[in-house]
């Protein structure tokens, strides 16, 4: 317990002088490191990096469908590893840990990945190409499933988006829109042009037509 | 005399609200009422109920191929922030530069998602997890669990110490089911992870559990299958894998299992 609390009182002057290299160049007056603060920003960060290793996985996924790039989904899952330690003192606690986590990797495939992707004249990917996966599956399941990733795939990246957390990761829609930072309406808008997009193809193609199993 | 307010075409963005269950009460009941009367409205709804498609399951085996083992030592060899805090501008600039960069070599890299296979992948905790429980419980009878005291003060404890091994919270009234007495709860173990096993003992059926691993796995919704002659609803919460498993007849252990998920969500 002492060797214990020793660290804590390490980690508190670590953080102090953190603190103070972050504001030194503004003119207000060095924040005081009281008890309170410094030890609930430690354990919030412990509790971030946790809940980090728990949802890497489905982040990753996320990053898959944002990109369609695996190589740019393990880099949006790092950075997002990175903001999410930096902002842990502003994760609301009681609030869906995944949830703020998603909002974190879109804002920064939105803001700095794939603008700057954009900027330098990189074209998307081939949608046939980028979601399909060759396992070891038995090969209806496969074949539909390949089916449905490739017209998810293919949709506009606003409605893959919110088809994805509204049907694959099961947000509700004002999720949706926290996440995407966007009106709950156009997250109605994008669902329903999606589902008339996908419905289109299921006519044409009867044998995707099951059910679903998203929510 | 008709409504004409209530007789117009709804737009695509309600009935799809409407198949997505996302609609109140009054606009579900009209939604509904439009749909059964009006075939221009019933016309429009079966085009966008095509729509319903199996993105769950399409979605999961993207799940598996992440290079978990990858992704873990990415995070573990992040320093705390405070601990370098001068580099962590570069840091993050530094990723999304290597973001940018593997936008070049990407596309050639892209065509090896064909074959989305990861060596490294480790999920520890996979559908086997579920056949072991049902051979355990299968050798389970009620006399088994007939003479365990049922004190809930007890029973308390051992869910306390259960729930803290599975860093989850376990109220003796969250895991309370309506006329099954509890009667135990264990930590077992399975490929080297906990695994809580909370027993019942269903006066008509006998010996029920409800048994909860830890998983990274993405939440999702109850399941049905059959294992060992019983019948297993299995969800998971996106934290741990739960499994309700005994001889009660499907409908009953789904009505159970709705209310152990909605006690244990709050």
């Amino acid at each position: 317990m002492a060797l214990a609390r020793s660290n804590v009182s390490v980690a508190q002057i670590g953080l102090c002088a953190y603190i103070r290299a972050r504001f030194s160049s503004s003119s207000s007056p060095a924040i005081p490191c009281g008890a309170a603060g410094p030890e609930a920003a430690i354990a919030s960060e412990h509790e971030i990096r946790a809940g980090l290793a728990q949802h890497l996985a489905r982040l990753w996924r996320y990053g898959v469908v944002l990109s369609r790039q695996r190589d740019v989904a393990d880099d949006l899952v790092q950075a997002t590893c990175v903001r999410a330690l930096e902002r842990a003192s502003q994760f609301a606690a009681g609030t869906r840990l995944d949830r703020w986590l998603f909002a974190i990797l879109h804002s920064i495939w939105l803001n700095e990945v794939r603008s700057r992707r954009i900027r330098m004249g990189h074209g998307f990917v081939d949608p046939d190409v980028a979601l399909v996966f060759d396992g070891e599956r038995d090969a209806e399941t496969h074949v539909l499933a390949n089916q449905v990733l490739r017209q998810v795939s293919a949709l506009p990246e606003a409605q893959r988006t919110a088809v994805f957390l509204a049907y694959v990761e099961g947000l509700s829609y004002r999720e949706v829109a926290d996440v995407l930072s966007v009106p709950i309406g156009t997250v109605m808008s994008r669902l329903a042009a999606a589902r008339a997009k996908l419905a289109e193809t299921a006519a044409a193609d009867p044998v995707t037509h099951a059910s679903k199993g998203g929510k | 005399m008709v409504d004409p307010d209530t007789n117009k075409m709804p737009s695509d963005e309600l009935l799809v609200a409407f198949l997505d269950g996302e609609l109140d009460a009054v606009e579900r009941v009209r939604i509904d009422a439009l749909i059964k009367t009006n075939d221009n409205v019933a016309e429009r709804f079966d085009f966008l109920s095509r729509s319903e498609l199996p993105f769950f399951e399409a979605f999961e085996p993207l799940l598996e191929h992440a290079p978990a083992a990858r992704l873990e030592s990415i995070l573990n060899n992040l320093p705390a922030p405070g601990a370098a805090p001068i580099a962590n501008g570069w840091r993050r600039r530094g990723f999304i530069a290597a973001a940018i960069g593997a936008v070049f070599a990407g596309v050639v890299a892209d065509r090896a998602l064909l074959s989305m296979r990861d060596p490294e992948s480790t999920e520890v905790v996979d559908l086997g997890w579920r056949g072991v429980v049902a051979e355990y419980l299968a050798l389970y009878t009620s006399d088994t669990l007939a003479n365990l005291p049922g004190n809930e003060e007890f029973l308390s404890a051992q869910l306390s110490s259960v729930g803290s091994k599975l860093g989850l919270s376990l109220p003796v009234e969250a895991v309370t089911l309506p006329g099954i007495p509890l009667k135990r709860a264990q930590i077992l173990q399975y490929d080297a992870k906990p695994l809580g096993q909370i027993v019942y003992l269903d006066p008509q059926y006998g010996p029920l559990a409800l048994c909860i691993v830890q998983s990274s796995k993405a939440a999702k919704p109850p399941q049905t299958e059959q294992r060992r002659g019983m019948n297993v609803v299995f969800w998971s919460d996106g934290s741990h894998g739960f499994m309700l498993i005994g001889h009660n007849p499907p409908e009953q252990l789904s009505a159970l299992t709705e209310k152990v998920r909605t006690a244990l969500s709050v």
